[in-house]
């Protein structure tokens, strides 16, 4: 486990969602959450405070989470954050177009505490490794 | 992903002479939508649907599911069966939205729950399910504007999401055992399978 007190934003327009996540995230030992209903919302958020870590959906009205993706990997301040997606979208094209937007990982619902925890260390071990 | 979990578009569309329009039948873990002026129809017991539309523009759907068993921690919302039902409810207002609908014009009716696998298990997985799908759409701020849940009889459920017009006959006598079957057939599949999807491209 990373350090627990790692800030993650959760971006979901579902709040039967965002709580599940926030309670995978807190069995997980993560209790440092906040929560975003959409892409505008989440990058407003992002930019305000100093987070460490971004799980979001996909399909979200105003802006969905790959434009929210792109939009962070255009921001010089937050470019280099993690982004893990969690979307009921199973397609394919989707998971590539995650993939060439920069995505860290891609988990499908519905998913359990070990998927997403296993999702998360993959990712906090390949940071580790750049940054090393 | 699981593809025992997933939740499949209907494919099973035909013209209903009845009602002389094009119908589209669901079964259990199946979900449907339209913009057109079309009928969704579905038979359920213990299962249940959601047919929810825009009430501005007309686009809707129906979606037909339960509750996976998650024995002891069933009402947690961290079970298989909330991460479940939750997940079956937003591949269809995903859809929905995808499909131009806006959140703040949805209005829901509910229909199944019905105790009808009674000697099944020994909960009233009928009543969980209308349970369930009541309390979903409260949180996700979905008005619930008619339903009939639980009771002891299938139901089937014709489904008209241009005007949102619903008819509702109850069974109340099956002449065959395919209904029961079915969601036997269904709930065993869910039950055999971790409700858990996984990619691994990164």
């Amino acid at each position: 486990m990373a350090d627990p007190n790692t800030k993650f934003l959760v971006v979901d327009d579902f709040s039967t969602m965002r709580r599940i996540v926030r309670n995978l995230l807190k069995e997980l030992g993560y209790s440092n959450v906040e929560e975003a209903e959409d892409g505008v919302d989440g990058l407003a958020k992002l930019r305000a405070g100093n987070f460490d870590f971004v799980v979001s959906d996909w399909n979200m009205p105003n802006m969905d989470g790959l434009t929210m993706l792109q939009n962070i990997r255009a921001d010089a301040a937050l470019s280099k954050l993690p982004v893990l997606m969690v979307t009921a979208e199973a397609k394919k094209e989707n998971i590539i177009a995650a993939a060439q937007a920069g995505a860290n990982g891609y988990v499908v619902k519905p998913f359990t505490a070990a998927t997403l925890d296993e999702k998360l260390s993959k990712i906090f071990e390949k940071l580790e490794k750049v940054g090393a | 992903m699981n593809p025992a979990l997933e939740e499949q578009l209907a494919t099973n569309v035909y013209y209903d002479r009845t009602f002389d329009c094009e119908a589209a039948k669901i079964l259990p873990g199946e979900y449907y939508f339209t913009r057109k002026e079309m009928l969704i129809v579905t038979v359920l017991g213990s299962c249940v649907s959601a047919c929810i539309r825009d009430r501005v523009s007309g686009v809707g759907g129906m979606n037909h599911f339960m509750l996976p068993d998650s024995g002891n921690d069933a009402d947690s919302p961290l079970s298989a069966s909330m991460r479940y039902g939750a997940y079956a409810m937003e591949v269809l207002i995903n859809e929905l939205l995808k499909a131009g609908a806006r959140r703040e014009n949805l209005e829901a009716k509910v229909f199944g729950g019905g105790n009808v696998l009674r000697g099944f298990t020994t909960i009233n997985v009928g009543e969980r399910n209308a349970q369930f799908v009541r309390d979903y759409l409260r949180a996700e701020n979905v008005r619930i504007t008619a339903e009939d849940l639980n009771d002891v009889h299938p139901r089937k459920v014709y489904y008209f999401p241009r005007t949102g017009k619903v008819l509702v006959k109850k069974l109340k006598q099956l002449n065959n055992y395919t209904l029961v079957k079915r969601e036997q057939d269904y709930a065993s599949r869910l039950k055999t399978s971790e409700v858990s999807g996984d990619v691994d491209l990164f």
